[in-house]
């Protein structure tokens, strides 16, 4: 380090203009005066510097850091425009990224509430900018997403409980059935009509409470 | 709970037999039905003995077209005829499909022992009891369940079968089996 003003001191030449008899006689002078300054100028440096490494050496630069109010200095500068404006983000991104490796991202992953980040999400919102229908069209395998659900349905029951439900069975006999048809069922239920009030006219006349007509009941024989 | 049973079979399939019928299904046919479907045998086996006559009449003719007069059958011939004719027609449809045309207009069919379709044998002893007493029917609105007296000895009954096809009755129904007499 050179002291300040120190440097300025150099060997001062005698100007021209001076007549050459006071020059020759001056000379001597001038350049003995100047080169004691010079000298006294590097010894002034020599003993700055050492006197610096001294003062380095005996200050207590952990005692000193620990008397400091970081947090005051912190507060006073803004660190995070600092670090936009000098940092180089996208080295720094890619530094962390090279560094870290898989496990490391999993326990980061594993420590990370992913129930709460969906709970914040709003679904509809991104459903409603998404075509879904596009989506699937395009990535699904449709024809194994139908087969695995037609395997796993009962194609016959739902058919019969269909066909039950709609009665094609009256559809087919209402479009196909002749007079004939609808005679005979008007004759068959009418006969079974007329059997219960046989049965029920003679369970009274006989008390009778009950009788069985299921197959399953007593023969009675 | 056996009707409901039956009924529930017969929605896990589909049935050609109209909603409101099905539940009668199974069930043991009255006196009106059966009397009705008596009848109309009665009227097929008079059309068989009348075309049985009129063929005879018809070959008389060819044979002596001169002399050619109707011919006079006795009463006991007749009877005999009418007995024979109906006695082969009951045992033939009884064993065939268990239904007669009476029975088919009617929409019912004859069950033997433990509700299956009758065999030749009981087909043939059940037409002659109801040939020689027929009766015998009468005894169905008086019995508690529906039978007349040649199901009553025989073990036999007849129930309200739409069905066109005998499914129903080749079904075995273990839970009467044991009071049948076939």
């Amino acid at each position: 380090m050179r002291i300040p003003g120190v440097g300025l001191v150099r060997r001062v030449p005698v100007p021209s203009v001076v007549p050459l008899m006071v020059r020759s006689l001056t000379a001597p002078v001038v350049e003995t005066v100047s080169s004691y300054a010079v000298v006294t100028r590097d010894l002034l440096d020599h003993l700055a510097d050492q006197a610096i490494a001294e003062v380095v050496r005996r200050v207590d630069l952990d005692a000193t850091v620990q008397r400091l109010d970081i947090e005051a200095v912190l507060d006073r500068i803004d660190l995070t425009s600092t670090v936009v404006k000098r940092v180089d983000l996208d080295v720094l991104v890619r530094e962390v990224f090279a560094r870290v490796d898989g496990e490391q991202v999993m326990d980061l992953v594993a420590k990370v509430d992913i129930d709460a980040i969906a709970g914040r999400l709003d679904i509809e919102a991104l459903l409603d900018q998404m075509d879904l229908t596009d989506i699937v069209l395009k990535r699904v395998d449709l024809v194994k997403v139908v087969d695995a659900v037609l395997a796993q349905i009962d194609l016959i029951t739902i058919a019969n409980e269909i066909i039950e439900g709609v009665d094609l069975p009256e559809i087919i006999r209402d479009s196909t059935g002749s007079m004939a048809s609808e005679t005979v069922k008007g004759v068959r239920m009418q006969g079974i009509g007329a059997d219960q009030a046989v049965d029920r006219a003679i369970d009274r006349l006989l008390l009778r409470r009950t009788r069985t007509s299921s197959p399953a009941g007593p023969d009675g024989s | 709970m056996h009707d409901e049973a039956a009924a529930e079979a017969a929605h896990t399939r589909i049935s050609p037999i109209p909603r409101e019928a099905r539940p009668f299904q199974g069930q043991r046919a009255g006196l009106v039905t059966r009397l009705v479907a008596a009848v109309l045998d009665s009227l097929v086996i008079g059309a068989v003995l009348l075309s049985g006559y009129l063929g005879l009449v018809g070959l008389v003719f060819l044979l002596h077209p001169r002399s050619f007069t109707f011919p006079e059958l006795g009463v006991v011939f007749s009877l005999a005829a009418a007995f024979a004719v109906a006695v082969v027609y009951l045992t033939v449809f009884w064993t065939l499909s268990g239904r007669t045309y009476g029975y088919l207009v009617m929409g019912l069919r004859v069950l033997g022992h433990g509700g299956r379709r009758l065999r030749f044998a009981g087909a043939l002893v059940r037409a002659l009891c109801v040939v020689v007493a027929p009766i015998g029917i009468v005894w169905v609105p008086l019995s508690s369940n529906n039978k007349s007296l040649q199901d009553l000895l025989l073990g036999t009954r007849v129930v309200y079968d739409w069905e066109p096809r005998a499914t129903r009755a080749d079904a075995p129904l273990d839970d009467e089996a044991a009071g049948d007499l076939s």
